[in-house]
């Protein structure tokens, strides 16, 4: 009941879960809803948007809905993923890090540092030419991997903080052992944080999966966001001629209609983790 | 005090926007004595900071406006010597070498004069770049040069090494890039001929010290970066920024008087929509090819642009590794062939820049039309889409049909990876079609892409890679376009004596059979391949027609569309360009304006 109060106090948080509920439902049950491959139509390619084609069609003809329906899957799916394994390592690391301090915290740190010194995207870049990143995981895992310096960092801040708190030094005092105090004790606490962050990280991870693909290092599917976004600016013309705007604003529309509900909903999901802001009228 | 402080800013920014306004070159008049011709050149790129030198990789060089040739291409199937005339007013062939007369009154643009000399060593500079092997590779596409001798102080005979019968000697001659030695005699010993000739010696040591030595000079030669342009072109180098490069006329230049612009500016580019904005604008007075689709086509030409079209000695095709199973079977080549529309697929892949091929003889229409007679044409298979066929032939040869999907003969399903290069846009668009209708015949077709060209290459010559496309067909002759089927990548290299080996490793990733039956007759397409580079014009039909007729009922590519060299000129500041109805026009757009404007084409409005 709290959770629904909470959901609904602001239109704008429905309206964010509803637009995330549509983007997961468009990933979970859209390869299913169009089977089979896309269809082209040589003869009607770049066509405006109608009832027969409501977003308008391709550079080979195929339905520009079909495309984003379709597609929708590989970007949430790489982009969930990604922000599953930031938030696991980041706060693993973190955690350890914050609560033991010592070396640990010395060598974990400097781990960190050097992960967070890898430049992302050209390291993804060269990492296309080995790999073919044609299952959503398998890019997950180089984005996640690289990504979750900036997650251990901010975890190990709370955590110091955190273990100066009386009732860790209670735990401690009990003589419970550490895996307990981390898992049963700080982790709670620090999920809602964790949790914001991992939102957050879907919208970034989205982004630089979609930038690779729009760069054209990585395989080619017509139904990918990013790939999409790269025919039209690059071989559609979408630039220099409106025939092609409706291809390329499709994924645009996506990206920033999925970066909004997170937005919108991470309010929401801000009252309920912390019981301060819900006392407020 | 306090009003001039306050009009500080903007008077800065006033100076700013003027100082701006005076260093901007757009194209077009830029004062009364000024003529500024713009365009891309599609092939060489601008790199900022790369050395002013045509043998270097990036360099910055401008073939037709700084960089000279001796002659330039005209794109002739039916004589791979018709040139323009370059830096060669006139030239003599025999089956031994080419006699060439310099253009009266040819210099460089510090006033010292073309010699014989400058070819020389031209030449010698041309077998450091990668033409230098052991035996130098007779009857394939190698330069070959023996020796080359002045004749007087205009005239200047280049032969051929001993034993040498390259037909193609001549034209190879004609394209190499004369630079002057002035500049970049320095950079080679004067024993390098002494060299040159060791690379045929029968002693193997001396022949592999000579090829060490010349390939240590020719990077000494690409590494170096002269101080200033010095051309023997129309026009030379005054500066390379980042985004443009800026030639002005050299007032040395032989035929000056059919030179209008005073200055050429050539714009950087980073992908054809770099291009297309600079057309839009209308700020190129002229537009190399671009693979372009409609909509932008229309926007251009409603610009004010002229389109002109003309032959591209080139076709995309679809490859086959035939040691993959089971595409060392004709009979599944062919049943693709009659599965993939290539009308549908050149439509989406090039619908501005090609036309679906027809003839599917490894040569482009054009080409088969001059080579075939009407009979032989007749008698090609169109391969015109069919399923039915399709369908038979694979059964024929054991597949079988498991619902929707096709099962190889081992009853495994059958599925293609079908290759292509990241940012080949016009490849990868067509390959959605084609594996779109791969799909809906029942083989499941995953597009694949590499990242750049380069690594392509080598995967392919890896055979990495098979099912991808490939480029066929290149150069108006009949032995250019043969060899990317027969040759060095189907593991055939042509001997001195005129016969030819096959080896199964080492860049054969064809793996086409060495014998092929056309009508009753076994023949060796490699070596049929290797005859074209020995034999004239006319003596070549028989072979070329074999070679047709068989790759046209063996399939080991699937042509898809033949090029169309689709140029764009612009007649607001200039006019006189070339066009469809101008003799030559093949050449005239296979090269840059220079050529254009030697010709006497480009005036001012």
């Amino acid at each position: 009941m709290t959770t629904l109060r909470v959901l609904t106090r602001r239109p704008g948080r429905v309206i964010g879960l509803l637009i995330l509920l549509l983007f997961a439902l468009m990933a979970v049950a859209g390869p299913s809803l169009y089977s089979g491959t896309l269809a082209v139509d040589p003869n009607a390619i770049y066509s405006s948007p109608s009832s027969q084609h409501w977003l308008g069609t391709d550079f080979a003809g195929s339905d520009v809905l079909q495309e984003i329906v379709v597609g929708a899957r590989y970007v949430l799916e790489t982009a969930a993923l990604s922000a599953l394994f930031t938030a696991v390592i980041g706060t693993a690391v973190g955690l350890v890090a914050g609560y033991h301090r010592g070396p640990a915290d010395s060598a974990l740190m400097r781990l960190t540092d050097f992960v967070l010194t890898i430049p992302g995207l050209p390291l993804l870049i060269v990492l296309s030419t080995i790999w073919s990143f044609g299952q959503p995981y398998e890019m997950a895992i180089a984005l996640g991997v690289t990504g979750w310096g900036g997650v251990a960092r901010a975890v190990r801040s709370q955590t110091l903080s955190l273990r100066e708190r009386g009732f860790l030094e209670a735990a401690r005092g009990l003589g419970l052992s550490s895996r307990h105090v981390i898992v049963r004790e700080l982790l709670p606490n620090l999920a809602p944080f964790v949790a914001m962050n991992m939102l957050l990280a879907v919208i970034a991870f989205m982004g630089a999966e979609v930038a690779l693909f729009f760069l054209g290092v990585v395989p080619f599917s017509s139904s990918n966001w990013g790939v999409m976004l790269n025919q039209a600016v690059f071989s559609g013309g979408a630039m220099d001629s409106p025939a092609a705007l409706s291809y390329l604003l499709a994924p645009l529309v996506c990206i920033l209609l999925i970066t909004i509900g997170i937005v919108l909903f991470l309010d929401a999901v801000d009252e309920l983790f912390n019981p301060r802001l819900r006392e407020r009228p | 005090m306090n009003r001039l402080h306050r009009l500080r800013a903007p008077l800065a920014l006033a100076a700013c926007a003027g100082l701006l306004a005076a260093c901007s070159s757009g194209g077009g008049k830029t004062s009364s004595s000024q003529l500024v011709y713009t365009s891309v050149d599609a092939t060489n790129p601008i790199t900022a900071g790369a050395p002013m030198n045509p043998f270097n990789a990036s360099g910055n060089y401008f073939p037709s406006y700084d960089t000279m040739q001796l002659g330039f291409d005209k794109q002739n199937p039916k004589d791979p010597d018709d040139f323009f005339p370059g830096l060669a007013a006139s030239w003599t062939i025999s089956s031994t070498g080419i006699t060439v007369k310099l253009q009266p009154g040819a210099k460089w643009s510090d006033g010292t004069p073309v010699t014989p000399a400058d070819i020389k060593l031209s030449m010698a500079i041309a077998l450091t770049q990668g033409s230098a092997t052991v035996g130098a590779g007779f009857l394939t596409q190698g330069l070959d040069v023996g020796s080359v001798t002045e004749v007087d102080a205009s005239t200047v005979q280049i032969d051929q090494a001993a034993g040498g019968t390259n037909l193609n000697f001549a034209r190879l001659v004609l394209g190499q890039y004369i630079v002057p030695s002035s500049v970049y005699g320095s950079l080679v010993p004067s024993s390098i001929w002494s060299t040159i000739d060791d690379l045929a010696s029968a002693d193997s040591a001396t022949a592999s010290a000579a090829v060490t030595k010349l390939n240590a000079i020719g990077k000494a030669v690409s590494a170096f970066s002269p101080a200033k342009d010095v051309s023997a072109g129309p026009f030379v180098i005054a500066r390379v920024n980042p985004g443009s490069a800026e030639l002005t006329r050299n007032p040395d230049f032989y035929a000056l008087s059919k030179i209008v612009p005073s200055e050429v500016i050539l714009r950087h580019f980073s992908g054809n929509s770099d291009i297309w904005g600079y057309m839009k604008s209308g700020e190129l007075d002229s537009a190399p090819y671009t693979s372009m689709p409609t909509n932008i086509l229309d926007s251009v030409l409603k610009t004010g642009y002229t389109r002109v079209d003309s032959a591209s000695f080139v076709d995309a095709a679809i490859a086959f590794n035939e040691s993959d199973a089971p595409y060392g079977q004709a009979a599944v080549r062919q049943a693709l062939a009659y599965v993939i529309d290539r009308q549908a697929v050149t439509k989406v892949g090039e619908p501005v820049g090609g036309t679906a091929a027809s003839d599917l003889t490894g040569m482009v229409e054009s080409a088969t039309k001059q080579w075939l007679t009407p009979s032989q044409i007749s008698s090609l298979n169109p391969y015109s889409p069919d399923q039915t066929k399709a369908a038979s032939l694979l059964t024929g040869a054991g597949f079988k049909k498991s619902g929707s999907q096709w099962l190889l003969p081992d009853g495994t399903p059958w599925k293609i990876t079908l290759q292509t290069v990241s940012g080949f846009s016009d490849w990868n668009a067509a390959a959605t079609v084609v594996s779109s209708e791969l799909d809906s015949f029942g083989i499941p077709t995953q597009v694949k892409l590499t990242s750049d060209f380069a690594t392509y290459k080598t995967d392919m010559a890896a055979g990495k890679y098979a099912v991808g496309f490939w480029l066929i067909a290149l150069g108006p002759s009949a032995s250019a376009a043969y060899q990317r089927l027969y040759g060095q990548d189907d593991g055939y290299t042509a001997n001195a004596n005129g016969t030819v080996t096959h080896a199964d490793g080492g860049g054969n990733w064809q793996h086409t059979p060495t014998s092929y039956t056309v009508n009753g007759t076994a023949i060796d397409p490699g070596l049929l391949t290797a005859q074209l580079a020995t034999l004239s014009a006319t003596a070549q039909q028989t072979q070329v027609q074999q070679l047709a007729l068989a790759t046209n009922e063996q399939m080991p590519v699937i042509p898809i569309w033949d090029y169309t060299n689709v140029n764009f000129t612009y007649d607001k500041r200039f006019t006189d360009f070339p066009g469809a109805s101008s003799p030559d026009i093949n050449g005239l757009m296979y090269n840059q304006p220079g050529v254009w404007m030697m010709q006497g084409y480009v005036k001012a409005k």
